[in-house]
């Protein structure tokens, strides 16, 4: 609710405002919901100024209606795909995380969606030359790793710290510090990192789940209220910025002893693509399997496997490049052992 | 003074006779928008309400597009010409789908098609509030528009209930406000409402009736009120049909397939239940089925 004061719009001043609260109207809705005739007369003042009032305020308040060709175009021009670095992950996604969504990787613990966040973030930093932000509310992210998966992409060391001023990251454990975080983001406020700028392309959220399961459940409503405010403003960044939200949740089990997604039915329209991640029994310890389990461009349950190392694979073998080579990638013709 | 008075007078009544005007021109109909959905001429008449309902991942949003296009292509193509007002309030309008599914139809006029189109994205429910009244106006100066399309309705439902505390009446108040409007938009602009709205709990899977409990609709009586047609949406098992040969259906495979469950009650009262799935052109349906005539449909 939007309470009216003094000065909001040309025409509203004290007089006018000492009469509509009189008459018990005290927020901009209870003004436009009325009835202005009726207003007019209760509170003495002239029926046209009273709607000219109603007219300014409904204008500033609304959300304003756009054409359907028009957000069609600017889509166009604004919406870009950027590529995880996997090419199993980018044949599930349909080429890469789009930007204007919500992907999510929810998996069981030790299923690597930190990994596969941490790779994202380097490959998008130190390949796609874009900014990123890293939200972790998990405490597992550590600059050596993303070091550690820079210097198997390259050794010039000016580069390495190139790509690592790019990658942004914030580190917080509460879902309040969260939303302060997110909106400080839309505003522009905080230590550097604006979204509003233009280079920022990828937002990873690493996990979401670990701030909002402890608030749901019970009798309390304030849980699902803040995740839907959580919820909101990763679309805002998603949509209003053209900036590809990638997201980590937990898994429960469903009645069946099926792996599901966590945080329940209200969060699951939330993303617009989810992937399953899990190990794989047999075979290396790299080795995940990933299902597509909710995507609007591809049929469902379509399933890839890929390995956990491909981010950190380097010239000859796993364990870091020997001395003295110069980066490069090794082709897709030899098999992990 | 009295001269002042006057104009006042005159101002309020021409501004009241375009109103005027611009409700009785009637809007399409759009009785026939789907008629693989709802039960013989049973499809919604102008002034009525339609919901949609279903857990995420049951194709609700694929049928909005579905009913959009046939709403905004041209009648050379099939569709039926009319403008339609698209309230976005999940922020879940994939435009490039929605382009995608006109272009298989039709895609040198996608321009065209899609002027007809007018999205409005809220992000609370004062502001959804608010933007109805200010559809008011739009509603007027277009009056060739015949559909609204709520995504979702159930939106702010956790939202509003926090805001509201302990008590139910405050928790419902906003959403009543709206629902209020709405009825009024309906009576005076005879438009066609379609809302999309998501459940809080999950259902237990299995065929879904018009009696289950789980599939009540949560939300304020006011919009329980306005609502005459209901669709429950639902995922079917995927078909696994590993005795299909390999020539060019293996694609169709593993399609998810949706049910749809209709029951109506306004008009011919009746319920239907269809099939359909998702392919790159949008939502095709499979096959559609009547229950017996003897079959009563419980609310």
């Amino acid at each position: 609710m939007v309470a009216l004061l003094v000065g909001m719009c040309p025409g509203l001043d004290e007089g006018l405002l000492r009469s509509l609260r009189a008459a018990d109207i005290r927020t901009v809705e209870d003004l436009v919901s009325s009835d202005i005739e009726d207003l007019a007369q209760k509170c003495s003042v002239s029926y046209k100024a009273l709607f000219a009032v109603r007219r300014v305020l409904l204008a500033q308040h609304t959300a304003f209606p756009v054409s359907g060709a028009d957000l069609y175009e600017e889509l166009l021009s604004s919406t870009a795909i950027l590529s995880t670095g996997n090419p199993s992950l980018d044949k599930l996604l349909d080429s890469g995380l789009y930007t204007g969504e919500i992907t999510e990787l929810t998996g069981g613990p030790g299923s690597g969606k930190s990994q596969v966040c941490f790779g994202v973030a380097v490959h998008i930093a130190y390949h796609l030359k874009q900014s990123v932000i890293y939200i972790d509310t998990t405490g597992g992210l550590t600059a050596g790793r993303l070091l550690q998966m820079l210097q198997t992409e390259t050794n010039n060391r000016d580069e390495q710290m190139e790509a690592l001023q790019r990658i942004h990251t914030f580190r917080l454990f509460d879902v309040c510090a969260l939303l302060d975080c997110l909106y400080g983001l839309i505003c522009g406020r905080g230590r550097g990192a604006c979204v509003g700028g233009g280079s920022v392309k990828a937002l990873i959220v690493d996990s979401v789940s670990a701030v909002i399961a402890p608030l749901l459940g019970g009798k309390q409503n304030e849980g699902m209220s803040l995740m839907r405010q959580v919820a909101a403003a990763l679309k805002t960044m998603a949509k209003d910025f053209s900036v590809a939200v990638l997201v980590t949740n937990h898994v429960t089990r469903s009645g069946s002893g099926e792996a599901q997604p966590g945080l329940g039915v209200s969060w699951s329209h939330v993303p617009t693509t989810r992937i399953l991640l899990e190990r794989v029994e047999s075979g290396a310890s790299g080795r995940r399997s990933a299902t597509l389990i909710k995507s609007s461009r591809q049929a469902c349950l379509i399933k890839e496997d890929f390995d956990l190392q491909w981010w950190s694979r380097a010239e000859g073998g796993r364990g870091g490049g020997g001395g003295g080579e110069t980066s490069g990638k090794r082709k897709l013709d030899e098999t992990d052992p | 003074m009295f001269w002042h008075q006057n104009s006042l007078c005159c101002d309020f009544h021409v501004g009241v006779s375009l109103q005027l005007l611009a409700r009785l021109e009637a809007r399409r109909c759009l009785k026939d928008i789907e008629p693989q959905l709802f039960a013989d001429d049973g499809g919604p008449d102008r002034g009525e309400v339609v919901e949609v309902y279903g857990p995420e991942g049951t194709g609700k949003t694929e049928l909005l597009y579905h009913l959009l296009c046939r709403c905004v292509l041209p009648e050379a193509a099939g569709g039926l010409e009319v403008d339609v007002v698209f309230v976005d309030t999940d922020y879940s309008l994939d435009v490039f789908r929605l382009a995608s599914v006109l272009d298989s139809r039709l895609s040198a006029v996608l321009r065209s098609c899609l002027s007809r189109l007018l999205v409005v994205r809220c992000s609370s429910s004062s502001e959804l509030l608010l933007t109805l009244h200010f559809l008011e106006t739009t509603l007027s100066s277009r009056p060739k528009a015949a559909l609204l399309l709520i995504d979702s309705i159930s939106a702010f439902y956790w939202s509003d209930r926090s805001e509201g505390g302990a008590s139910v009446a405050k928790q419902e108040e906003k959403l009543s406000r709206c629902s209020e409007l709405l009825g009024r938009l309906l009576r005076d602009y005879r438009i066609t409402i379609f809302a999309t709205c998501h459940p809080i709990r999950r259902t237990s899977s299995g065929p879904p009736s018009s009696s289950s409990e789980a599939d009540r609709s949560h939300l304020c009586r006011a919009w329980q009120r306005l609502v005459t047609h209901r669709l429950v949406c639902s995922k079917q098992e995927a078909e696994h049909n590993p005795a299909n040969g390999d020539q060019g259906s293996g694609e169709q495979r593993n399609r998810q397939v949706f049910t749809v469950h209709c029951s109506s009650w306004t008009g011919t009262k009746g319920s239907r239940v269809s099939s359909f799935r998702v392919t790159d052109g949008g939502v095709e349906f499979v096959w559609t089925h009547r229950p017996p005539p003897g079959l009563s449909v419980v609310l």
